[in-house]
């Protein structure tokens, strides 16, 4: 198990182990990468996602969900965007914990520009992940194939906060083709004005009322290398 | 209408709820089965957890003979929710991996959820959605010759509720057909019951008519 410590173009297999034909239909071809983490990645890793714009409650609910997974040893994952991304990495830092950003730009541009410094610090620290070239212009559907992206990278996704257009959604559905767990918050789906969320729950998507009920689902840092032993 | 029983064989078993070692990795392997991820074996190439499954049923086949004969059409157990084209089907990938190795004559997508039921990993025991609601739940496309051998599979048997509420539809739409199921892995929800990951069984899933639920034996 290699430690990584500067930027390197990986497959996703040497990333995260070897895929089956369900996850390599989106899998990126390459993927870049920076920062100190075990490569092929350590486990378990979930995904905190939601709005760029959150509410109090929503960025109090995604504190607390990140404060608990880093508790329990998880690593958490997240895109690097304004509001709930942003707080679910920084708390993963400040209490001591790991975290992995999946960018929608290459590992040389930053966005938003406000994150430049967060991003430097997961770059050095922890792990920064993108499936675009260094130099390649930053399209709106990045962002979509990033979301796919993390979804493949994490064990388990949970949307804290998102209306019926978020990009976090993308990611949701990603991890339902993808037959990983996906959880969203309570309040997401309390919300009378929010349709396609529910909708989720019809295929899979599972209601998080308690942080802790994630863990059922995620699995420990052991491999399984057979079943007849 | 209900079977009263339906035969079942696993070839795995794992521990919800056990604190052991061993129960931990039993824990593990589910939920690798559960997205039919690979083993990374040092001296081996990597292999899916469904090709692994279905090699270890060929070797030990004459536990199941009964089971995968030669004429019989292998149904992959639907999903408790529904699903998107293209979204990975763990039973569909079983019994395409079973077929693979010789076991069986045709994999057919025979059932369909058209409604779907609350997960029973999700539920507390009292509340796990019973067969009679499987059965409402799921339909029958049925096949231009009627099979004499159906084996339904399965990637996790819990109190064997699905199974009986899916082979109660085949059995409605194929009333010939011999009828069994076969799942990777049992759950075996007494923590000291629980003794290892590999351990092959076979037996019987069981109708309670007055409490409308199922019993699983072994």
């Amino acid at each position: 198990m290699a430690h990584q410590k500067t930027t390197s173009a990986l497959t996703p297999e040497q990333l995260l182990g070897p895929l089956n034909d369900v996850e390599q239909k989106y899998a990126p071809k390459e993927l870049y990468v920076a920062g100190a983490m075990e490569i092929p990645l350590p486990t378990p890793r979930a995904a905190i996602v939601g709005s760029r714009k959150p509410s109090l409650n929503g960025t109090e609910a995604a504190r607390e969900i990140a404060r608990r997974l880093v508790k329990n040893g998880v690593i958490v994952v997240s895109g690097l965007a304004e509001g709930i991304d942003t707080v679910a990495h920084r708390t993963a830092i400040q209490d001591g914990g790991r975290t992995i950003a999946v960018l929608g730009t290459p590992l040389n541009r930053v966005y938003p520009r406000s994150n430049f410094e967060l991003q430097e610090m997961i770059k050095r620290d922890h792990l920064v992940i993108s499936q675009f070239p260094n130099g390649m212009p930053t399209a709106r559907q990045h962002f979509i194939f990033r979301n796919r992206t993390m979804a493949l990278i994490s064990n388990a996704t949970i949307i804290v906060e998102a209306k019926d257009d978020s990009g976090s959604l993308h990611q949701g559905w990603e991890a339902l083709r993808l037959g990983r767990p996906l959880f969203i918050w309570k309040a997401v789906l309390d919300d009378q004005s929010l349709a396609k969320p529910k909708k989720m729950l019809e295929y899979g998507a599972m209601r998080l009322t308690e942080p802790d009920e994630v863990f059922e689902f995620l699995p420990s840092q052991d491999r399984v290398i057979e079943i007849t032993e | 209408m209900l079977l009263p029983e339906l035969e079942y064989g696993a070839l795995l078993s794992y521990s919800p709820h056990g604190s052991s070692t061993q129960a931990q990795r039993s824990r593990n392997l589910m939920l690798l089965l559960k997205q039919d991820g690979s083993f990374q074996r040092p001296a081996n190439p990597p292999i899916l957890v469904s090709q692994r499954v279905a090699e270890t049923v060929r070797q030990n086949r004459g536990m199941f003979t009964s089971f995968f004969r030669s004429d019989t059409i292998l149904v992959p157990t639907p999903k408790s929710s529904l699903m998107q084209p293209g979204t990975l089907w763990v039973p569909q990938r079983l019994a395409t991996a079973l077929l693979q190795c010789g076991l069986g004559r045709q994999v057919a997508q025979m059932l369909e959820r058209v409604r779907p039921v609350p997960k029973a990993a999700l539920s507390r025991p009292e509340n796990r959605p019973l067969p009679q609601q499987h059965y409402d739940s799921m339909q029958v496309q049925k096949l231009l010759s009627d099979p004499s051998n159906i084996l339904l599979i399965d990637d996790i048997i819990t109190r064997g509720a699905t199974l009986l509420g899916a082979a109660s539809r085949l059995a409605e739409a194929f009333p010939k057909a011999e009828i069994r199921a076969f799942a990777a892995m049992r759950a075996i929800s007494t923590e000291n019951e629980f003794q290892q990951v590999y351990s092959p069984a076979t037996g019987k899933i069981i109708l309670r008519r007055a409490q409308g639920d199922t019993l699983r034996r072994p």
